[in-house]
């Protein structure tokens, strides 16, 4: 672990930059953390139009170019000053009901795992996710977690239309749907807690690095 | 009120767009052409932010049920008001009832439509009135204009009318900076990048303009951990179809990148139309940096002359 290698750095443009850690040495999630309090320490600067974090890797948005050189071995010495415990992160339950009309496809994936719709719903609740990051869609949060016991092949064909709040497995991902769209990942369940509303002051509920856990309301057959 | 009597290809309602939300998936909108707003928002006097019509292909016909102060601008149309043609680039005198029709584009793809006054238009969300087409939010209904949409606008008559202006030139050369990717891709990937033509695919729209090569091949199976990307992104997908990202795109993504389109430069793809010819040219920050002043220079340039004319 202190044998880290060296994040790479580099302008995209003119008032942007990429700040790559991917495979510096720590796992993932700990490398994750390390992005996050580089994120939150940029956010406490003025110079940021937009500041946003991906897999191990950070883009910064500066408002002036000629912030730019300033930045570079700033970013650096961050780095290697910050720990992956600087950031604090919140947590959110989500109340999610499984199965039955909430989770039309719950019997699939026990059924390709060989586990009761029971095992599915404990197992996907105890877990702890992790927001990698956002993107896709406004709202849509890639977590990490998901145990590897339930990861699960997409449809072949994607649904037209999966309904807004309802909660999915796709490959090795699970995830929440924040607005009614069409779709490929098997619907496990269903959750009201509104991770994204565009005309509230902060449209979006979850931010990058926040915890979560899906908490079992009721599982139906 | 303004109607919309025929959309054409695609209308929006778009302004400089949204920032500060790309972390939370939230795209930037606003118009491809952000210059040929300013510049259309000043020849009718609104502020350079006002929103605009951004009207792609043409074919559309718009109804006016006040006097106005409008102004249309980037590619010709070869719009008409009760039969007499209308110029781009300059600013008119438009009479309650009068319909203004465009005809279709020939040498670009979409024009710009400023109508002075005061908009009324639902609340600004994250501070701009772009409509967001894929996330569907924004500008009057979230969607793009349909035929009969109206909105109001409080006509202002604070300059003078019959003023031209015009756009910094056009270019099918686009410069771009390095990307972070170059040496992950296939040898040679990124010299025949560069050293061929491309045009548009007819698959191209504000999320992104795809390119297609006859003579090309740069397909690779590289596959990367998922980073921001922005608008000016080049994305290279495996299928060796380049896409350069515009202003409706998602905001990660986990294509190689083979470089990014000066700021300066991205108002070009708003003229780029299916078929169209283009290449790229690396370019230093410094030349970049330059290119950037030029148009910073071009529009305080406009402010003085117009600052002049109605004093």
């Amino acid at each position: 672990m202190t044998t880290d290698r060296t994040p790479k750095i580099m302008a995209l443009t003119t008032h942007s930059i990429f700040f790559d850690a991917y495979e510096t040495g720590s796992d993932t999630l700990t490398t994750q953390k390390k992005i996050w309090a580089l994120a939150q320490y940029c956010q406490s600067s003025d110079d940021f139009v937009d500041i946003v974090p991906a897999n191990n890797n950070l883009t910064l948005y500066l408002k002036e170019p000629a912030q730019l050189a300033g930045w570079l071995p700033r970013l650096l010495d961050q780095w290697h000053e910050l720990k992956a415990s600087d950031f604090n992160s919140r947590h959110h339950k989500l109340a999610t009901r499984y199965g039955g009309e909430y989770g039309p496809d719950i019997a699939h994936v026990a059924k390709h795992h060989n586990l009761s719709v029971d095992e599915v719903a404990q197992m996907h609740s105890s877990a702890k996710y992790h927001v990698l990051f956002l993107g896709f869609k406004p709202g849509f949060a890639y977590l990490d977690g998901l145990n590897p016991q339930l990861f699960t092949p997409r449809h072949a064909e994607p649904r037209l239309s999966v309904p807004k709040g309802s909660v999915a497995i796709g490959g090795e991902q699970t995830g929440i749907y924040p607005e009614s769209s069409p779709g490929g990942w098997q619907i496990i369940g269903h959750t009201d807690f509104r991770l994204f509303d565009i005309n509230a002051a902060s449209p979006c509920a979850i931010e990058p690095g926040d915890t979560l856990e899906f908490v079992i309301q009721e599982v139906l057959k | 009120m303004i109607t919309i009597i025929k959309p054409g290809m695609q209308m929006s309602i778009q302004d400089q767009g949204r920032t500060g939300s790309r972390h939370l998936g939230i795209g930037h909108s606003g118009c491809i052409d952000p210059y040929a707003q300013i510049i259309t928002n000043r020849l009718v006097g609104n502020d350079d932010n006002n929103p605009v019509i951004e009207i792609t292909l043409g074919l559309a016909e718009i109804q006016f049920d006040n006097d106005y102060y409008i102004a249309l601008h980037g590619t010709d149309m070869k719009a008409t008001v009760n039969g007499n043609a209308v110029e781009p680039g300059w600013s008119f005198y438009i009479k309650k009832g009068d319909v203004l029709k465009l005809n279709a584009a020939r040498h670009g793809f979409r024009s710009y439509l400023a109508i002075g006054g005061d908009w009324h238009l639902p609340d600004p969300i994250l501070n701009s009135y772009s409509t967001d087409i894929s996330a569907g939010f924004g500008g009057l209904t979230g969607q793009a204009l349909q035929a009969g949409d109206s909105f109001e606008v409080t006509p202002k008559y604070n300059t003078k009318v019959g003023l031209g202006a015009m756009l910094p030139p056009k270019s099918t050369q686009i410069r771009i900076h390095a990307g972070p990717h170059a040496a992950l891709l296939p040898k040679d990937t990124i010299v025949n990048f560069i050293n061929h033509s491309w045009h548009v695919s007819p698959n191209s729209n504000r999320m992104g303009t795809r390119l297609l090569s006859d003579e090309c091949d740069i397909r690779h199976t590289v596959s990367l951990p998922s980073m921001a990307v922005a608008p000016g992104c080049i994305q290279l997908p495996p299928n060796g179809e380049p896409i350069v990202l515009l202003n409706d795109a998602q905001t990660t993504g986990g294509y190689p990148l083979l470089g990014t389109v000066i700021e300066a430069d991205l108002r070009h793809f708003a003229q780029l139309k299916p078929g169209d010819f283009l290449h790229f040219k690396f370019v230093t920050l410094k030349e970049a940096h330059a290119a950037q002043e030029k148009l910073t220079a071009h529009l305080n340039q406009l402010a003085i002359a117009l600052n002049y004319i109605n004093k």
